[in-house]
């Protein structure tokens, strides 16, 4: 919990990502619109795949932010001599970006409604957030793994997309359903719980390899 | 010649054998007509590389626990061969959809899936270059080899709700006749052989790298014995 207080505040001082961020993915829907031929008809169809896009690769950008300021300062040394096991400062880190990207996604999904005019509902707020906390897991587990490896910009997305894949699977089809596509959302829903579930267990066993040194 | 040499002369032959058995003693079949004989080496090489995947796993989960440089050996090879029959797997299941559906690739369950098992262990070869050697590398990797084994299946299944293309599962169910039967097990164990060949091979030259001094692999070739000439 400290250690998630500490980015925070050290992102509340700075604001340096969360406004980036934004940006980035109201440039997403821009391009998207070149991409497509958006109209009043396809815009339910095409939202939820630009949704998923926008915000995977805004993923990659905060998760691959989460350990950028320990790397430039070798203070993750520090923190692993502090009594707190690596699990909780993994926690700690992992916590501390999915709230980014949850900030983030408080731009995201807005502006998707109001740009796209799709619904803004519950159930894909529910679906959005949930693929987050796995996200989130998985994102900082291969964060923490390529700050210290060479071409890490290049490594993060290859290691880390195939293993979102099952958030994707299950968010996507959520999403379609929230945004009125006909199919089993509460099926849906329900696996990604199943994957949050697994993947917050998984990790947090596999923080000790990847921390410790 | 060398014990590994012989194997591989081993190995070939019986790939030769199983080429006979798909080509000469498997009939044709009624449907599919010729394109249906990639189907043998295609299942085999499948079945092959998930077992070079599940020696990933079990390697990287005995390093985890142990820190066995052998382990951490196993791992790199049987990765490495994994992804070459992963990617022979879905070269000829390409040709074999284009012969039958018509088009090279679709968005199938099981498609999907196996195409995300070559991207995750890639990325683990890539790790794997791209990571200092020694131990951060070889738990990475090993967390790596781990998550990527554990993902598929969900991939796997998550998928396989809503569409499906691929043909299920033939030989447990009985559906074929008994020479396609046979010539397809001959296959599945040659194949599998050639696999564990091509493992220990890659595990033996991993061995060498190790005990090389880095960035001096010249040194290690000078030090070999000269093989006799056959």
């Amino acid at each position: 919990m400290a250690v998630a207080r500490k980015d925070l505040t050290s992102e509340w001082r700075t604001r340096e990502l969360v406004p980036a961020l934004g940006q980035f993915v109201v440039l997403a829907l821009v391009i998207a619109n070149f991409g497509f031929q958006i109209d009043s008809r396809n815009a339910t169809t095409i939202a939820p795949g630009v949704l998923w896009l926008a915000l995977v690769f805004a993923g990659l950008v905060a998760f691959g932010r989460a350990f950028a300021a320990e790397r430039e300062q070798a203070s993750l040394e520090a923190m692993l001599l502090t009594p707190a096991s690596a699990a909780a400062i993994f926690a700690g880190k992992a916590i501390a970006a999915a709230l980014l990207l949850i900030a983030c996604e408080a731009v995201l999904l807005p502006a998707l409604a109001l740009l796209f005019g799709t619904p803004l509902n519950v159930e894909l707020v529910v679906a959005v957030l949930l693929a987050t906390v796995g996200m989130a897991a998985l994102g900082c587990l291969f964060a923490a793994m390529v700050a210290r490896v060479r071409a890490r910009e290049v490594l993060l997305p290859l290691l880390t997309l195939p293993l979102w894949i099952p958030f994707i699977v299950a968010g996507g089809q959520a999403v379609q359903v929230a945004m009125g596509a006909s199919g089993d959302y509460n099926q849906a829903v329900a696996l990604l719980v199943d994957f949050d579930i697994l993947f917050v267990v998984l990790t947090s066993l596999a923080a000790r390899f990847v921390l410790d040194d | 010649m060398t014990r590994y040499t012989r194997l591989a002369g081993a190995a070939v032959l019986l790939m030769l054998a199983s080429a006979a058995m798909i080509f000469i003693y498997a009939p044709e079949d009624y449907l599919q007509k010729e394109p249906q004989r990639i189907f043998y080496l295609h299942v085999s090489t499948a079945i092959a590389a998930f077992a070079c995947f599940a020696v990933v796993l079990v390697a990287s989960g005995i390093y985890l626990r142990k820190e066995s440089a052998a382990a951490d050996r196993l791992a790199r090879a049987a990765a490495l061969v994994g992804v070459v029959l992963t990617t022979v797997t879905l070269v000829m299941g390409s040709i074999y959809a284009k012969a039958i559906w018509g088009m090279f690739w679709t968005w199938d369950a099981r498609l999907t899936s196996t195409l995300v098992l070559w991207i995750i262990y890639a990325g683990y070869l890539l790790l794997r270059s791209l990571a200092e050697p020694g131990r951060q590398a070889a738990r990475f990797a090993a967390v790596v080899g781990i998550f990527g084994f554990v993902d598929v299946p969900i991939v796997y299944f998550s998928v396989t709700w809503w569409r499906t293309q691929h043909p299920g599962p033939v030989i447990v169910t009985d559906a074929l006749p008994p020479q396609m039967l046979l010539a397809f097990l001959v296959t599945m164990a040659c194949t599998l052989f050639l696999a564990g060949v091509m493992v220990a091979i890659r595990y033996r030259i991993e061995t060498l790298q190790d005990q090389a001094p880095a960035g001096a692999p010249a040194t290690v070739l000078a030090q070999r014995e000269p093989e006799p000439a056959r």
